[in-house]
């Protein structure tokens, strides 16, 4: 971790991702987020694990915007984008990767990077120049550009998800599970594009099924039991520490 | 006489392309049947009949006008009942239109009343071509929907827009993490969609009497054609579109013409028993 800076305000300033009180749920349902608070500096990966059904996936969707916000705030690099709408929070330097279905599948690969940025007005930094940086990370895209995205293989459809999420130039970037439906091999190769991604300068949150692969990359690892987090730990740690602990010991 | 029958009902074909279209449009990125079509293609012949008739306009700006008028009604319908039901489903949505077409029936009752009125149009004597019989009504249908198809096909495969559009029908929640706006693109379809009803509730009044019911003509054939292309796909409609007009002119040769309307009913029961995606409907990738 990064030294702390003595001023909050500058701290604040300094955070890529503040996520402060928050709590959402579906329709008329209870809270499936139940007030969390999570704070994460620039250009670091944390990992939300946590059992089957705690959450994990809503927390995330939250903060993208798809599902609405009851109580608490989302600031990114200081900028608080609670209200806006998920077409606006990208605009605002926030992306999100879906869990599946994280690619137009009747479109054509050319035509899903073109829409990845055509409709982000006024965002800084994308443009001709972004698009060759992306591309330089994923090169396989370049081929078959008329191919439909439908007919790509799982790992190649979440290359070119990362690549669209990435073409709007973010600050943060969300991942749902990008190892899901993964053979493991394409794991491997996912989650060093994740590395390459935060080399490039990103901020990555991603929740993770796949707990192994997630401790491979992270800097941190927050744990998440029925909507709330229950830990909070350097991924070093964790590595030693009983998981099974972790994720039942404490969910009530 | 089958080929005079069958070149009737490639025009018919054509007239119920665009409403047909709009239809599976409006299907696709809203994911809902609307059944107020009919109820908008009678709207859109008695703001034609009143720019031609009541104030004296050519006919091509009456069209203009009443593409206009449908546009605008349909961005009502929108705002007023459709964009608050959005989450309760497609049926709510479905049932909610049916009443949508009521009020928009029996708002053009209430101004031009039940009598059957037509445009402001010389008769002109049909053109004959190796026996065949082509009124000017006809040429001027197959022009216009022509153009309005290719202009159509153009903004759907090579614009932002259309890119836009087939991204939401794609996956809504993905389109709005990529910057699109559901709303924006909603009101877009729905103002295209009415100028396309708008356009053929013209072409209608041309065929035949402009009356508060005459969209019921159209409902069932607008609605036979959309699901027999596979409800959501463009060109299924107007492939299907071609297909239940041509079917319901040909049968003359073998039903009573007072019949026709068992056509579309026929193939939309065959669909439902045998292929319920349609003839397009079946995805050509696997997911």
């Amino acid at each position: 971790m990064t030294a702390r800076p003595c001023d909050p305000k500058a701290e604040e300033l300094s955070l890529a991702l503040a996520v402060s009180g928050l709590r959402a749920g579906y329709g008329r349902g209870g809270d499936i987020v139940c007030g969390i608070d999570l704070a994460q500096t620039a250009e670091s990966i944390v990992a939300v694990i946590g059992p089957n059904g705690s959450g994990k996936s809503s927390f995330i969707k939250t903060i993208a915007g798809l599902v609405p916000t009851r109580a608490g705030t989302v600031a990114v690099t200081g900028r608080d984008i609670t209200t806006l709408s998920p077409a606006r929070r990208v605009a605002s330097g926030l992306a999100y990767v879906p869990q599946e279905a994280n690619i137009f599948a009747t479109l054509t690969i050319a035509e899903n990077l073109k829409l990845a940025t055509e409709f982000l007005r006024g965002r800084a930094g994308v443009g001709p120049e972004q698009r060759e940086k992306v591309l330089d990370l994923f090169p396989e895209l370049r081929q078959r550009p008329r191919t439909l995205a439908g007919n790509l293989s799982g790992g190649q459809r979440q290359m070119l998800a990362f690549a669209c999420a990435l073409l709007a130039n973010p600050e943060v970037l969300l991942l749902d599970e990008p190892s899901a439906g993964l053979s493991p091999k394409i794991v491997g190769e996912t989650m060093e594009a994740v590395v390459r991604v935060r080399e490039a300068g990103v901020t990555v949150l991603l929740v993770e099924q796949n707990v192994a692969a997630a401790l491979g990359i992270a800097d941190e690892v927050v744990v998440l039991v029925a909507g709330r987090l229950t830990l909070r730990a350097s991924a070093a740690d964790i590595r030693q520490a009983d998981l099974a602990g972790l994720f039942f010991g404490k969910a009530a | 006489m089958a080929l005079q029958l069958f070149l009737n009902g490639l025009v018919t074909g054509l007239l119920l392309a665009l409403p047909a279209l709009a239809l599976t449009l409006v299907f696709g990125i809203l994911r809902f049947a609307n059944f107020a079509v009919g109820a908008l293609l009678t709207l859109g012949a008695y703001a034609a009949y009143t720019a031609n008739v009541v104030l004296g306009l050519p006919l091509p700006i009456a069209a203009a006008f009443a593409a206009g008028t449908v546009a605008l009604a349909s961005l009502i319908a929108d705002a007023l009942v459709f964009e608050r039901l959005r989450t309760r489903g497609s049926i709510t949505l479905l049932v909610a239109s049916m009443g949508v077409s009521l009020v928009v029936e029996n708002i053009c009752r209430f101004i031009f009343g039940n009598a059957a009125r037509s445009f402001d149009l010389a008769v002109a004597r049909p053109m004959r071509w190796n026996g065949l019989r082509i009124n000017h009504e006809q040429l001027i249908t197959a022009g216009v929907v022509i153009i309005a198809l290719v202009l159509l096909h153009l903004l759907i495969t090579a614009s932002p827009l259309g890119r836009a559009m087939r991204a939401v029908a794609d996956n809504a929640s993905l389109a709005a993490v990529r910057g699109v706006e559901r709303r924006t693109i909603a009101r877009i379809t729905f103002a295209l969609t009415g100028a396309l009803i708008g356009l053929a509730g013209v072409l209608a009044g041309l065929d035949r009497a402009i009356d508060p019911l005459m969209g019921w003509n159209y409902q069932i054939p607008i609605f036979a054609a959309a699901i027999l292309g596979g409800l959501g796909s463009p060109i299924g409609a107007v492939a299907g579109a071609l297909l239940i007009g041509v079917a319901e002119e040909m049968s003359a040769l073998v039903l009573p013409v007072s019949f026709r309307q068992i056509v579309s009913f026929g193939v939309i029961l065959l669909l439902l028993l045998f292929r319920a995606n349609g003839l397009f409907g079946a995805k050509a990738i696997r997911k």
